[in-house]
């Protein structure tokens, strides 16, 4: 029971081990609260796609201003381990894809496993990017607590952007899109650790799976956008 | 059913007691933790006017300092500070979620049928995104205020010595407040609809604020990578805008107008569904060409994400662009047009009662045909080289936003306060006030049209001595302004505590936020409303509720 | 607390604008005065197309009003027609073809303001915070805020910026165009009547952006052959002291201390000043090696206390010759 009197609605719990889910009470039915939940966080998403579009747009602007930078600035970046990163990426999404089954089919204990999967495989990819991060690090490229004047942070160590016009060009933008969809990785990797809490405690199953779900699509936009980022920035055209 | 029964099963429940969302709970939290989308857009309504009153101080103050050409009270760099202060704050804070948060969040659901919007959780996020937005906007101020302008124009935002980081941050939370209002009002227009109310038979209001959200969702990101780019450049010099590092500041520009064009269409759609709302109620009549203004909310929303070049005439984009830009931006004027049209086609044969809703309404009629012709104006490319960045810039845009926009939101203030607190305001003083503002208005930048046309350039702490007069006739204006604004906040807040008792339906209207009781209850309808007929159908008023006062 | 932001009694703020050309008629636009007539065409022409739209739309709002006022509270409206369709048809056309002839007048005429014909003369404007300096086809001489045109001959402008936005605006020559750091852009026009005209900085580039003024002198063929522009005072002092009116005053006092922005030039020749060098503090002497470098390349040497503020940009050859700066050094010794 709710205020005024109205009933709530309840999704009763397939077993012992998962609990009941109550339904909004602004929803006349779960089939009502599944799809207006479901359709705000597709909007959510593409508000996330122009996000980066902008930084896309920059992408593209620059490189076509600076074209030798970028081929250059491109061959600085290891692309074997931009490839690891994308194949285990590309698995976790399939883990994730698993959990949302695992789920849909009130197996609780598989939910729980594909999606501590999925987060060993956040784990690599920011592992395998600290490491690459490092490196630039060590080349003079990252650009952190620089001064005003560019040459405070873009040291080029090996002087090997010496030769292209505005060398640094091709970190900013790298450093800019890798930080910002690391972060993504890590508020998705952060998700999908409350989705296990809530899995532990018994509340998704057949009867209600919503979170899983928009965690998992979640997921799949973070894996996206690396899809797009990895050839642009490690192979660049 | 005879023709004085609404087509509609709505039990009004005007006798069923005196709870109401604004008296069913009480305390701190009842308000500061609720999930009541008409707390909500209360308090935002709140929160707005204080950012519009803030806001017109410093115009107020811009206005005064230019009494005399060298700059009557500040200096530069204090002027350029509070010119910057007054747009901000009017833009981000006031006219974006002014009639969509406050309005809109008051009045959607019950226009719809609906307890509450889709996501009521989300909603009150948003509103404390606005609230610590706010914060940190004043919180620049405090930090050695900001003075790049409201465009925050690069290079210069990067160089300037000043708290941009602070706003820039401030700006981009407000951005997110934003888009999350317009993704829950689009789920809840799509899946919160009562039984019966098909799109075509939902109120235009609703329409505008459905166009705008889409524009929220899918504009507004822009802007938030773009501030994010500037404070990334303004802490680690990457480059991106700063030309001696190789940036390109025309790519600011691009980017911000990417989003700044289409926020104008934010701001003004949900003042065009205000204006739809009170054309047809306080003339009784169906509104003429329903689906065409319906159409043309969509098709401003569409073309409005092409034009944003014509903010960059100037700035020396290639030709083909330039012949792109200005040519959408006259597409642009034609659904608006058929809007304005339409709308006084409402009116004409109508059965017009002259509340002080309605002549707000009748002075944004006249005051948009103004703001949006001289907008067309601006458009033609030889003309806007000349007139670019000048006071006649200045004019158009206050024309849109303060003339049309702001009076659209005080037309739809005065028009669903009896609703919202059951009470109603001083009319003699509300038709006083309008008439104050709208002398006042039309005195503060009609001068500005002139002085811009010939070449007084805006942002300007001091100017050449033979603009004087104009100056001077537009500060008179503004204080004129200044006091009818000052009034009508005066008596609406003065109704709140002596108000006479408002009627169950002061207006007469026949969508579903007159059906309801008034003020709602906590979840607006005893029941889930059935609707049945075609929307503005007034052959379904019910005079009587028009003369119950509210229990 | 704040007190700093308001003018104090004592110092005024000084605007370099004189009131030139008297008023003109209201609802004018400031005279025209180079060829660009077609702006004001297509101006006066839309404007009088929103006058006519304006009137159509108040006059039918004031006829209903009065016609179908609302007297009776159960009074139904006249008439409930929600649809006209050939009503509908013709305010839509009608319209439509409208914006489409002053879409293409404009276009036309922006064509038009594009490209400049092949018997310009070639100019050079320099903005920078906040002053205009102007240089002559290949000519050495160069003038500040201070423009000479030759009446009905074609100029054509190279715009180049030191720092932040600028735009060059001309209100009676109806042209303008920003003036962006790194990509220099061109803008020209003839000016065809004599007179003084003035020079605006219309995209705003921080303090001063208001006095970033320069006045236009249009004059004839006689008067343009006498290089005006180069025109010397026999005092160099004189000379020096022009040059700091429109260049350093914005920031240096020449009487007082130093203020927040910048050391005053007060007593400053052969002072002896702590400055900060790559982070080494030192002690030198203020001669003319040091001024030259410090307005050459003003981050070589920080006077101490400095460091934080905004740095002044560097001041080449085309803005401030050697033989100028000689003449600010001469400015400089006189103040005591
Ligand atoms: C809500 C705000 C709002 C709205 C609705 C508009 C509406 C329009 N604006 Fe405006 N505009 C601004 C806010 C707004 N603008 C702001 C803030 C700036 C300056 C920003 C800055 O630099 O700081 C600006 C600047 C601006 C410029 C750039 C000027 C410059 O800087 O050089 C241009 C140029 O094309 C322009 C055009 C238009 C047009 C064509 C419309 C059209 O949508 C108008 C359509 C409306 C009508 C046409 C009127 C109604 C119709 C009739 C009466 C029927 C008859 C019609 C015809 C015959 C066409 N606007
Ligand atoms: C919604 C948007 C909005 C609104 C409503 C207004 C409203 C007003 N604006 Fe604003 N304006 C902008 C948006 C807006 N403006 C923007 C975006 C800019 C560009 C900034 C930039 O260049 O970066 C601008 C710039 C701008 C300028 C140009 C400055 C310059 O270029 O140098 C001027 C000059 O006259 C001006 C004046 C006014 C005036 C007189 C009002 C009046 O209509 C205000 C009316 C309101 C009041 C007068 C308040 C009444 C309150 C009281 C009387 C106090 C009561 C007190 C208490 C209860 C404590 N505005
Ligand atoms: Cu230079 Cu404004
Ligand atoms: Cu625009």
């Amino acid at each position: 029971m709710s205020h005024d009197g109205h009933h709530s609605i309840v999704i009763p719990a397939p077993g012992p081990e998962f609990v009941p889910h109550t339904v909004a009470h602004h929803f006349d039915s779960p089939v009502q609260e599944f799809q207006a939940c479901k359709l705000g966080f597709w909007l959510f998403l593409a508000t996330e796609i122009l996000l980066f579009g902008g930084l896309f747009a920059a992408y593209f602007y620059f490189h076509e201003a600076y074209p030798e930078t970028f081929r250059l600035g491109g061959q600085q970046l290891n692309w074997k381990l931009g490839a690891v990163n994308t194949t285990v990426l590309l698995l976790s999404s399939w883990t994730m894809a698993m959990g949302v089954r695992s789920a849909q089919t009130s197996q609780k204990k598989a939910t729980i496993l594909f999606c501590w999967l999925t987060v060993l495989g956040a784990a690599i990819f920011m592992g395998i990017k600290f490491v690459e991060y490092k490196a630039k690090y060590e080349h003079g490229f990252l650009p952190l607590f620089g001064g005003f004047e560019v040459a405070d942070w873009f040291k080029d160590t090996h002087h090997v952007m010496k030769d292209v016009p505005h060398g640094h060009m091709f970190f900013a933008i790298y450093f800019t899109m890798t930080a910002i969809h690391g972060l993504h990785v890590l508020i998705g990797a952060g998700l999908i650790l409350w989705i296990i809490k809530g899995a532990s405690k018994g509340r998704f199953h057949a009867g209600y799976y919503l979170p899983v779900d928009l965690v998992g699509l979640y997921w799949h936009l973070v894996d996206l956008i690396w899809i797009f980022l990895f050839p642009l920035l490690y192979l660049v055209p | 059913m005879t023709t004085h029964t609404p087509h509609v099963d709505v039990h009004s429940g005007a006798h069923t007691g005196t709870t109401n969302y604004l008296n069913n709970t009480s305390g701190f939290m009842s308000w500061a933790g609720t999930l009541d989308h008409k707390r909500i857009g209360l308090m935002y309504l709140i929160g707005v006017s204080m950012a519009f009153l803030a806001g017109g101080i410093f115009a107020l103050l811009v206005r005064l300092h230019l009494w005399s050409p060298d700059g009557a009270l500040f200096t530069n760099e204090a002027y350029n500070q509070i010119f910057t202060l007054h747009g901000a704050f009017m833009v981000f804070l006031f006219v974006i979620p002014a009639i969509p948060a406050s309005l809109g969040n008051m009045v959607l659901p019950l226009m719809l049928g609906a307890k509450d919007v889709a996501l009521p959780r989300l909603n009150l996020l948003s509103f404390y995104l606005w609230v610590t937005g706010a914060a940190l906007a004043m919180y620049s101020i405090l930090a050695g205020g900001f003075d790049t302008g409201w465009t925050f124009y690069a290079p210069y935002s990067l160089y300037t010595n000043q708290a941009v980081i602070s706003i820039g941050l401030g700006i981009f939370i407000l951005g997110f407040s934003s888009i999350f209002t317009g993704l829950n009002f689009i789920v809840t227009t799509h899946k919160l609809r009562a039984p019966g109310l098909t799109w075509f038979r939902m109120p235009l209001f609703v329409w505008a604020i459905y166009a705008t959200s889409i524009l929220q969702v899918l504009a507004t990101p822009v802007l938030g990578i773009t501030v994010a780019l500037v404070a990334l450049e303004r802490t680690y010099h990457i480059g991106i805008f700063d030309p001696r590092l190789g940036g390109d500041p025309v790519l600011f520009e691009h980017f911000f107008w990417f989003y700044s064009h289409p926020a104008v269409y934010i701001m003004v759609l949900p003042a065009f569904g205000i204006i739809s709302e009170c054309v047809s109620v306080h003339s009784r009549k169906p509104l003429f060409g329903y689906k065409m203004i319906a159409f043309s909310s969509l098709a401003i929303a569409i073309i409005s994400f092409l034009v944003w070049g014509h903010h960059m005439f100037t700035s020396g984009q290639s030709t083909y662009a330039m012949f792109a830009f200005s040519f959408l931006t006259f597409f642009v004027a034609i659904p608006t047009a058929i809007k304005e049209f339409s709308w006084v086609a409402t009116v004409w044969k109508g059965s017009i009662d002259l509340n002080s809703p309605m002549l707000y309404t009748l002075a944004f009629l006249i005051i948009f045909a103004i703001g949006g012709l001289t907008g067309v104006i601006l458009g033609v490319l030889n003309v806007d080289i000349h007139l670019h960045d000048t006071y006649y810039v200045v004019a158009h845009f206050h024309y849109v936003m303060m003339g049309s926009i702001s009076l659209a939101f005080f037309a739809g203030l005065h028009h669903w306060w009896p609703k919202m607190f059951g009470v109603m305001y001083n009319e003699s003083l509300a038709k006083l006030a309008c008439a104050i503002i709208f002398i006042g208005f039309n005195a503060t930048f009609i001068p500005q049209f002139i002085m811009g046309s010939r070449g007084m350039p805006r942002r300007y702490a001091e100017y050449a001595a033979e603009y004087q007069p104009f100056h001077q006739a537009s500060t008179i204006g503004a204080m004129i302004l200044g006091c009818g604004v000052a009034l009508m906040f005066g008596y609406l807040l003065a109704s709140l505590f002596a108000g006479k008792k408002a009627m169950q339906n002061q207006w007469g209207g026949v969508t579903l936020d007159w059906m309801t009781p008034t003020p709602p209850p906590l979840e607006n309808f005893h029941q889930t409303p059935v609707w049945r007929g075609e929307v503005y159908d007034y052959s379904t008023l019910d005079l009587r509720s028009t003369q119950t006062p509210v229990s | 607390m704040f007190a700093h932001l308001f003018q104090t009694p004592q110092e005024p703020q000084k605007s370099f604008y004189v009131a030139d050309q008297g008023v003109d008629a209201w609802g004018q636009l400031t005279p025209l005065a180079s060829t660009f007539d077609h702006v004001d065409h297509v101006f006066y022409f839309t404007m009088w197309m929103c006058v006519f739209f304006f009137v159509l739309i108040a006059a039918v709002l004031g006829w209903s009003v009065l016609k179908y006022r609302r007297v009776r509270f159960d009074q139904p409206a006249a008439s409930n027609v929600t649809h006209n369709t050939p009503l509908e048809v013709v305010w839509t056309v009608i319209p439509l073809i409208l914006v489409m002839i002053i879409f293409a007048w404009g276009w036309k005429g922006s064509l038009d303001m594009a490209v400049a014909p092949q018997d310009a003369r070639n100019y050079k404007a320099t903005a920078a915070q906040w002053s205009w300096t102007f240089r002559y086809h290949n000519d050495p001489g160069s003038s500040l805020n201070e423009l000479w045109l030759e009446v009905d001959k074609p100029a054509a402008f190279t715009l180049e910026s030191k720092d932040v936005l600028h735009a060059f605006f001309i209100p009676s020559m109806r042209c303008k165009r920003d003036v962006v750091p790194g990509r220099n852009q061109r803008i020209w026009f003839t000016p065809t009547r004599l007179g003084d005209y003035h020079l605006f900085c219309a995209e705003y580039c921080g303090k001063d952006h208001s006095l970033m003024y320069a006045k236009v002198h249009v004059v004839t063929a006689e008067q343009y052959g006498k290089r005006p522009w180069d025109t010397e005072d026999p005092d160099p002092k004189v000379n020096g002291q022009r040059t700091y009116e429109a260049l350093c005053k914005s920031c240096h006092a020449v009487a007082g201390p130093n203020t927040a922005i910048a050391p005053s030039w007060f007593g400053l020749y052969g002072k002896s000043e702590a400055v900060i060098e790559g982070g080494q503090e030192k002690t030198i002497t203020v001669d003319d090696a040091y001024l030259i470098e410090s307005i050459r390349n003003p981050s070589a040497k920080i006077v101490k206390g400095y460091e934080s503020a905004g740095r002044m940009s560097p001041f080449d050859q085309g803005q401030v010759s050697d033989r100028k700066l000689g003449f600010i050094i001469e400015y400089i010794k006189s103040l005591k």
